[in-house]
């Protein structure tokens, strides 16, 4: 094993200031259940999940309640063991609105034995192994949600030679995958083996920032003396060293082309947190019913790295890490970076949320987005080399081929832009829109070609 | 000799550029230059049109006007008329075998062609090269260079504008007022090129 | 004088030559185009819009000859330019009935508040993004315009935090129904008066949360409009603009407030 520094450097990346000091030294406490879980159906990229239940059915943790519905997607499970209240439509932390399965717990919290664990996992076929992550419901725990049995089984065309457990954690203010790195590293390592052997990967990287030094001596430690095909490499504390693409440029050098995925360039990037999910599924038989998160934020009375189910309301989490004191002027689901701005408390826990953070009224500032200065600060801070000065005036004039045309697409919407922008102008915003509608536009010319074709 | 012929083309293209400086051809550069791709038609048109027409212009000073020429007579006072009347002919010639042989190019540039026929830049290329006692091969390249020219004023202008217009200008400035200020700005700019070629 | 004549012969030589080789060059390269093409777009209003459904008004014009295509698709054009097309084509004119764009939701700054403070893009589209919109209704008008901007007469104004449609401006084109990412705009008949001014298809109660103005799809209406002209879908009532409508009463029984009628336009 080797530990060493990432030899590239990555383009732009902007050094916000982390405020983890809030939480980085609490252990992660266990949540007890509340009263009530709302289970969405779409907790992760892809199609939703169907439910599977009627209202009274009586389910145990980690029963099947919504059934994957495509390729990606990804099946959902009862957080405890209870009685299905309601299944209605309701609005998500991303503002999109979906079946919700109402779970009213019965204090028991008896685990199904749906799943069976897999102990020898060293000695099974890696098919089996991949079904039952799929049957687990294991999803990229990061912030994007991909299902992890779709990023798992790469077409075999594209062989996989290095796979990368991310945890560097660049967003502020998070650090729940900090304290799974000190609590749980050798269940993290492995599932880094786990995750190795289904791909039939040599090479294993470890990527973590430099601000978090005892997370590295951890996962050093966990991993003792692995031979030298498995590295611990240490990343500049510059956002966003998380983002995949940029993490696998920092560590193989090498570049995601433009629209493609990491499995282009023979790399799969998994967090940490799901790194843990998979052991847990694989080798205890436990489906994903919970995660850790950082409740966190200044006007917090105590904040926390919880350990809650899937589907406890934001609410719950905020009164048992005290409550707020005074004013909270916005609350958002994630890392203030590219997290996104919660109007209610009604949103729930889903396996995405790695953090809940309450800003208090004099960190936010209502600014008026004045016009583009073309500084070019925000060209600097670009991770993917675009020029969001550029693209955000097209946007703004709805000229959404010349957008295009300028690599809209590869947008990340890590928000650098934004956060150097001297002239307050909604950068991500205008990317996110102009991604909408280009990508809508590139559907409607598939679908054109492929009537085309048909003829 | 060959030297010539450079210091004609860059003081055609830099120095003495037919729009920034000679202020010939304002009209299309305006016109045109709200987006790259209609710019981009126009310039193969001028570049297309003015080296043509330098060409046919000089064979007709030469045979026809000039004293040298079959009748043996200084016509050069109906230089104005001949060139307009050559030009125009040749332009509508070009534009209907275009349209019959190359329908494709005939749609880039199509609506173009007709714009330029009596356009102040062809003109002037056609009566320099007289003035300036170019030989056939001069006038042909002081044609290229020229409409070379043109292009690349048009087209950086034509970017400018498109930035500009995007970045929402005070009310009173919008449109064509924006642009005639970018233009004189421009202009400024190419008179560094001043005395680059004597 | 000998200069004046060879003056004339040669100015008049090349204008000669140049003229025969146009003639000869227009004659024999001439390509075949149907000049009834040309005379139709004349006829068109030539704003292309593609309410049509082709790509311009050329577009239209060209199918209309070469394919055969109806001569009362274009909506902004009205019924004044299809009699002329028919004129034209010598065809007789279908019926063409003047269309509007109706904003199917009555909820303003008041009757229908927001739920939270938005301060980014201001465009519907985008605001919709940002947690599902700013408006406690999940149906309802977010009054960012965006419906206004894309209007080629303008004849959408945005009052009070609501979209309104002026329907004497309006030319039925569809652009802003096209726009609208909650869908509430719909182009119906101008004759049409008895509208439900609401989109939203959540219950009763939820939508009293939300709206003064809301459907809460008590489905009296349905009962009392006869020949089926009102429909429930869910728990809202929608009109059915194919058929006629003239009970005054629905607008008084309406429990919901959502119901109106507005002058006959034609």
């Amino acid at each position: 094993m080797k530990t060493y520094k990432a030899q590239y450097k990555i383009a732009g990346g902007v050094h916000p200031e982390y405020h983890k000091e809030l939480t980085r030294d609490k252990g992660i406490e266990i949540m007890p259940l509340p009263p009530l879980l709302h289970v969405y159906m779409s907790q992760h990229l892809g199609a939703h999940a169907k439910p599977i239940l009627k209202k009274g059915d009586k389910v145990l943790r980690g029963q099947l309640i919504g059934e994957s519905t495509g390729f990606v997607s990804a099946a959902v499970h009862a957080p405890t063991s209870g009685t299905v209240k309601n299944i209605e439509e309701t609005r998500t932390a991303a503002g999109t609105f979906t079946q919700t399965v109402e779970i009213e717990p019965d204090g028991q919290d008896q685990w199904t034995s749906s799943l069976t664990p897999i102990s020898n996992w060293e000695s099974t076929d890696s098919k089996v192994l991949l079904n039952a992550i799929a049957a687990a419901g294991i999803t990229g725990m990061g912030g994007a949600g991909f299902p992890s049995h779709v990023k798992l089984s790469p077409p075999s065309g594209k062989p996989i030679d290095t796979i990368i457990i991310n945890g560097a954690e660049c967003e502020p203010f998070l650090t729940a995958d900090y304290r799974l790195m000190l609590e749980h590293a050798a269940e993290i390592w492995e599932g880094a083996r786990i995750i190795s052997k289904i791909l039939g990967a040599k090479n294993i990287r470890i990527a973590i920032e430099d601000n978090k030094p005892e997370a590295i001596s951890a996962m050093e430690k966990a991993i003792g003396t692995a031979d030298d095909s498995v590295h611990i490499v240490i990343l500049p504390t510059e956002y966003p060293h998380g983002a995949e693409k940029q993490q696998i440029f920092a560590i193989t050098g090498r570049q995601v082309p433009s629209g493609g995925l990491p499995m282009d360039v023979g790399v799969v990037v998994q967090n940490v947190g799901t790194a843990l999910a998979i052991r847990d599924a694989v080798v205890n038989g436990h489906p994903l019913t919970e995660r850790v998160t950082t409740v966190t934020g200044l006007p917090l009375a105590q904040p926390k790295n919880v350990m809650a189910r899937i589907g406890t309301p934001y609410s719950d989490l905020i009164k048992f890490c005290g409550g707020i004191n005074g004013v909270a002027a916005k609350i958002i689901s994630g890392g203030p970076m590219m997290g996104l701005a919660q109007s209610s408390l009604d949103a729930t826990i889903t396996k995405t949320t790695s953090g809940i953070l309450v800003l208090p009224a004099k960190a936010v500032t209502f600014y008026e987005a004045m016009p583009c200065i073309s500084c070019g600060r925000c060209v600097e801070a670009c991770p993917v080399n675009l020029m969001p000065c550029d693209l955000s005036q097209m946007l703004e004039a709805e000229d959404y081929e010349a957008a295009r045309d300028c690599n809209v697409m590869d947008c990340v919407e890590c928000g650098c832009c934004a956060y150097e922008c001297p002239a307050h102008r909604p950068l991500v915003q205008y990317m996110r829109q102009g991604k909408a509608r280009v990508s809508a536009k590139i559907l409607e010319e598939k679908a054109k070609q492929a009537g085309k074709e048909k003829k | 000799m060959a030297t010539e012929y450079i210091l004609l083309v860059i003081s055609a293209v830099l120095v003495n550029n037919f729009v920034l400086t000679r202020f010939l051809g304002i009209c299309p550069c305006l016109g045109v230059s709200k987006k790259l791709s209609t710019a981009l038609g126009m310039c193969g048109a001028v570049i297309f049109v003015i080296t043509c027409a330098s060409a046919v212009t000089w064979a007709v000073d030469h045979f026809f006007l000039s004293e040298q020429g079959i009748f043996k007579t200084d016509l050069n006072f109906t230089q104005t008329i001949a060139f307009i009347l050559v030009i125009a002919a040749f332009v509508q010639l070009v534009d209907i075998v275009m349209k019959k042989f190359t329908p494709k190019l005939h749609g880039a540039l199509g609506i173009f062609l007709p714009l330029i026929t009596t356009n102040c830049a062809v003109l002037g290329v056609a009566v320099l090269n007289i003035q300036l006692k170019y030989n056939f091969t001069k006038s042909v390249l002081f044609g290229l260079a020229a409409s070379l020219g043109f292009s690349l004023a048009l087209i950086i202008f034509t970017g400018m504008r498109e930035k500009i217009d995007r970045a929402n200008p005070p009310k009173a400035f919008r449109g064509v007022a924006i642009a005639l200020i970018t233009a004189g700005l421009l202009s400024l700019a190419f008179m560094g090129f001043a005395g680059l070629v004597k | 004088m000998n200069i004046i004549v060879i003056t004339l012969l040669v100015i008049g030589g090349i204008g000669l030559v140049c003229g025969i080789l146009l003639a000869l060059a227009a004659n024999f390269l001439a390509i075949k185009e149907d000049p009834r093409v040309e005379k139709l777009l004349e006829i068109l209003p030539n704003a292309n819009c593609g309410s049509c459904s082709f790509a311009g008004c050329a577009d239209y014009a060209k199918a209309i000859i070469v394919d055969g295509v109806a001569i009362n698709m274009c909506t902004p054009g009205g019924p004044d330019i299809a009699k002329r097309l028919a004129a034209f084509m010598g065809v007789e004119l279908q019926a063409m009935e003047r269309k509007v764009a109706i904003i199917l939701c009555g909820g303003d700054k008041e009757k229908a508040p927001r739920r939270s403070t938005y301060n980014g893009i201001a465009d519907c589209t985008a605001a919709n993004a940002v947690d599902g919109g700013d408006k406690i209704c999940r149906y309802g008008c977010l009054g960012y315009g965006s419906c206004s901007r894309v209007c080629p007469v303008g004849a959408i104004e945005i009052s009070n935090d609501l979209a309104v449609v002026h329907e004497d401006l309006c030319i039925g084109c569809g652009l802003c129904a096209k726009t609208c990412p909650r869908g509430l705009i719909k182009i119906i008949p101008a004759k049409r008066t008895i509208h439900v001014l609401c989109s939203s298809k959540d219950k009763g109660p939820v939508v009293k949360k939300a709206c003064k103005v809301g459907c809460i799809g008590c489905s009296i209406c349905s009962k009392l409009a006869p020949n089926e002209a009102i429909k429930m879908d869910g728990f809202l009532a929608r009109v059915d603009y194919t058929k006629d409508l003239e009970n005054i009463e629905l607008v008084e029984k309406c429990p919901g407030k959502c119901i109106i009628k507005k002058h006959d336009l034609k």
